[in-house]
């Protein structure tokens, strides 16, 4: 600002011309500019330097009239610290210009205390430097709020499971505490605190429940976040996970930290919102192992309870012909664990593999297998056992169904039969996989790999695609040619000066070797008049000596011979008395006077 | 002599086809695991022609769907893309792609007019326009400047040729795009992208498991800036997967 106040008095001042106005502030410009590639410089700051544990600090690193990217900040107990972005700065003070690349990040403590930041290796073009900062956290009696914000917001894990077993789902509920009158944005996000190991898959929250609960005479809205958790192996479970959730906080209540503060999403706002970490107690949960002890051959892993339903179906068919038995297995536990429980092998009974069907119920599991009676011996399908662990009684349970009866006849081809009909249960797979996704590809007709190169990157291609742009840039540069020459009379006829000159020599070559020394001496003049009349664009009769001594003086000598003597030898004062070599120093004469001046530019 | 040749034939025929037997044997097989439920061996044998060098659509989109049933929705998510990448218009891929997003509960990359225009061909059925199209109307130039007399009405032809063309190149740009931003799957569950490339920067937005997000920047340090449902963020790269090349 201050720069361009003093532009205008200058030019104000000045009656001169504004070039010569501009002229030293360019150069007091470019002595700044210069003044300022050689400042390079970073600094990091964090203010304020003193808070409590409810407020936070805004930690910048500035790159002083150089570029640098944002920093890794190693982790320090008790502070958060999350990176914001980044925001540039120009300044021009006292004509001094100052640039800046900052690089902020929100410092938010957790417990109280003295704390540095850093050292921390900031790279910047053409160095590097080590920076860090102080921040001192403290808990002010005065500052009621800060005190008692585990009192007004905190959560709660619990199980209603507190010694499930290995494999057995049991549910997870976190119950966040939020005093009535403190606003949040609503969003949750639930962070670490579960073990590492053991545990199968992800844990997915989700809120099952909002409700307003009292507490020690104060109102609290209770959102109660629900999962369900199992473990693959035994042991000791401990979650902790941390909340965090952001509280809108009334800004006038808070300290102000100056207008650049990252944090505050609307510069004019009353309220802006910060993350907090809420208390959380620990759970453990003893997970057992299932026990080895009693354990049924049956037992295909199953924990839980659950029921098991068996049908069979057409219970009438001929030897070779199939049999669906389906399996449901349904309940509370690992269900998509089970395996399917498997029919006693006989030998006239072929059993092919069992494969689960899918089900809209998570809660149930379905098995599907063919059985092939290939004797009409056969009078039912044996009993099918199914074997789980109840974590209800703490003990294993079989569930028997069966068996089947079915009348099996008699079938000559048999074989011809199994084959015939073991596809139409395929087909109604297809149909039912018709249904959502649609049905696989047949084989292709020939193999790609992935390193064949296109057809569209094959060098003989690119080099093809040249062509046309190379036939239409002749085919125009032919056209345009010849359109000059049709309008251009006197560049047409200069052009064809050297072939009009040539034809007529090699008619006096031939004359030569005839001897006919009157040819001759006509073929040498037409030579010089058909050469000149084109090159100079002259009427057949308007070739003399002197016009073209006129345009081309600098031959005047060799032309000037040339023309006389070739008119003495053709009106007859030397007529007959050439020998050979003369006519051929005429005719070379004449080549050589020709060619100097198609290299002349007339 | 006769071994040389007989070497010679046996590399450049034998070899080769019986190669391509033992795919086709091998994707047969996989068809049939398909059809008996096996679907992580389904999955496992088209798995291993991939890996193999095989680049075909039908491969793809078989392992996909393999993978769809083995409950494997990114890389079902990523081997669609990538069938969608060769046969965009193939109402089965785009089905099934359709599907699985709607499955993972992600958003389906936003198209505009003109990603729908361009997303209509593959890139070398644009290429094949373009080159057409460049073709005719350098053709068309040239007989119009030999026949004066056609001039005009061979040179506002080309002009049509010329869009056409000029469209063509705009749909190869569309698609040469996946190479400086490639499409990503997000492979793993619950990840959460960033403000910043930097590890400790606030959290911006989650993104579903197996949705498709777009490459904007990268970072030396591992992060890649993507866009999904419009939104731009930083995420680690191992929560990701390349789809492209």
């Amino acid at each position: 600002m201050k720069l361009e106040t003093r532009h205008e008095v200058r030019l104000a001042r000045s009656d001169g011309s504004v070039a010569a106005n501009l002229k030293p502030l360019v150069a007091v410009l470019g002595i700044f500019l210069c003044t300022g590639a050689f400042a390079a410089d970073v600094r990091m700051s964090i203010e304020p330097q003193l808070i409590s544990l409810l407020d936070r600090a805004v930690l910048k690193i500035e790159f002083i009239d150089t570029k640098g990217d944002a920093v890794d900040i190693p982790n320090i107990e008790g502070l958060r610290i999350q990176y914001q972005g980044q925001s540039s700065e120009t300044r021009i003070v006292n004509m001094k210009r100052t640039s800046k690349i900052i690089h902020n990040y929100v410092v938010t403590p957790t417990k109280v205390g003295d704390f540095t930041i850093g050292p921390v290796t900031c790279k910047y073009k053409g160095g590097q430097k080590e920076v860090s900062a102080q921040l001192r956290v403290i808990k002010p009696e005065d500052d009621k709020e800060a005190q008692q914000i585990s009192k007004i917001m905190f959560s709660r894990i619990s199980t209603e499971r507190e010694k499930p077993y290995v494999h057995e789902p049991f549910n997870l509920n976190m119950k966040v505490y939020i005093r009535d009158g403190v606003q949040t944005d609503g969003n949750f996000s639930l962070r670490g605190g579960i073990p590492e190991t053991g545990m199968e898959g992800e844990l997915q929250w989700e809120i099952t429940a909002k409700e307003r609960e009292e507490r020690n005479g104060v109102i609290f809205n209770v959102y109660t976040l629900g999962t369900s958790a199992r473990t693959l192996t035994a042991g000791i479970f401990t979650f902790r996970p941390e909340v965090q959730l952001n509280v809108v906080v009334p800004r006038q209540k808070r300290r102000p930290y100056g207008f650049n503060d990252p944090f505050f999403g609307d510069f004019f706002g009353r309220q802006e919102t910060r993350p907090i970490v809420l208390d959380c107690n620990t759970l453990e949960v003893e997970v057992q192992p299932v026990p080895i002890e009693r354990r049924p051959d049956t037992f295909t892993g199953g924990v839980g309870t659950f029921d098991f339903d068996v049908s069979i179906g057409p219970e009438q068919v001929k030897a070779g012909e199939p049999i669906t038995v389906k399996m449901k297995i349904s309940g509370k536990g690992n269900i998509n664990q089970i395996t399917p429980p498997t029919i006693k092998a006989n030998h006239n009974l072929k059993l092919y593999e069992a494969h689960t069907l899918p089900s809209k119920n998570p809660n149930e599991v379905l098995f599907e297998q063919v059985v092939i009676p290939t004797s009409d011996s056969v009078t039912n399908i044996p009993a099918i056992t199914f074997s789980y662990f109840n974590t209800q009684t703490a003990d294993f349970r079989t569930i028997t169904n069966g068996p089947f009866p079915v009348s099996v006849e008699a079938m000559p081809q048999q074989a011809a039969q199994v084959i015939a009909t073991i596809p139409s249960s395929i087909r109604q797979e297809t149909e039912i996989l018709g249904r959502d996704i649609v049905y696989l590809k047949s084989i292709p007709k020939k193999w790609k790999k992935t390193d064949d190169t296109p057809w569209q990157r094959n060098r003989f291609f690119q080099i093809l695609l040249a062509l046309p742009l190379l036939l239409l840039a002749a085919i125009a540069g032919i056209t345009a040619h010849q359109n000059r020459l049709a309008s251009n009379v006197a560049l047409a006829r200069r052009q064809k000066a050297p072939r009009a000159a040539r034809h007529s020599t090699q008619l006096a070559e031939q004359a030569l070797r005839k001897g006919n020394e009157t040819a001759f001496n006509e073929a040498l003049w037409n030579a010089l008049t058909n050469y000149f009349g084109h090159r100079l664009n002259l009427a057949p009769g308007e070739v003399t000596l002197q016009k073209v001594l006129d345009r081309v003086p600098t031959e005047a000598e060799s032309l000037e011979k040339l023309f006389n003597t070739i008119e003495q030898h053709r009106y007859g004062l030397n007529s007959g008395g050439s020998s050979q070599e003369e006519m051929k120093a005429l005719l070379q004469q004449l080549n050589t006077t020709l060619r100097k001046c198609e290299r002349m530019k007339l | 002599m006769k071994t040389i040749f007989a070497i010679i034939a046996l590399l450049f025929f034998a070899l080769p086809a019986k190669a391509s037997q033992t795919q086709s044997e091998t994707f047969l097989m996989a068809q049939s695991a398909y059809d008996a439920g096996r679907y992580a061996e389904a999955a496992t044998l088209y798995s291993g022609l991939a890996s193999n060098g095989i680049d075909n659509v039908e491969l793809h989109y078989n392992l996909a769907n393999a993978q769809f049933k083995n409950g494997n929705l990114p890389e079902a998510v990523l081997h669609y893309r990538k069938a969608w990448y060769k046969a965009p218009r193939d109402p089965d891929i785009n089905a099934n792609l359709h599907f699985a997003l709607n499955a993972a509960g992600a958003v389906e990359p936003g198209r505009s007019v003109f990603e729908r225009l361009f997303n209509l061909l593959p890139q070398n059925e644009w290429v094949t326009i373009a080159a057409g199209g460049y073709i005719l109307i350098t053709l068309l130039l040239a007989f119009g400047m030999l026949l004066p007399p056609t001039k005009r009405t061979l040179f506002r032809t080309s002009l049509v040729f010329a869009v056409l063309a000029l469209t063509a190149l705009g749909g190869w740009w569309h698609w040469q795009k996946l190479n400086s931003n490639p499409e990503w799957v997000v492979v793993t569950p619950g990840a959460t992208t960033f403000y910043g490339p930097i590890e400790g920067s606030t959290a911006h937005y989650k993104i579903p498991l197996a949705a498709l997000v777009r490459q904007c920047s990268t970072n030396p340090k591992g992060w890649i800036e993507v866009e999904y449902d419009g939104k731009r963020g930083w995420l680690k790269k191992g929560t990701i997967k390349r789809i492209y090349p």
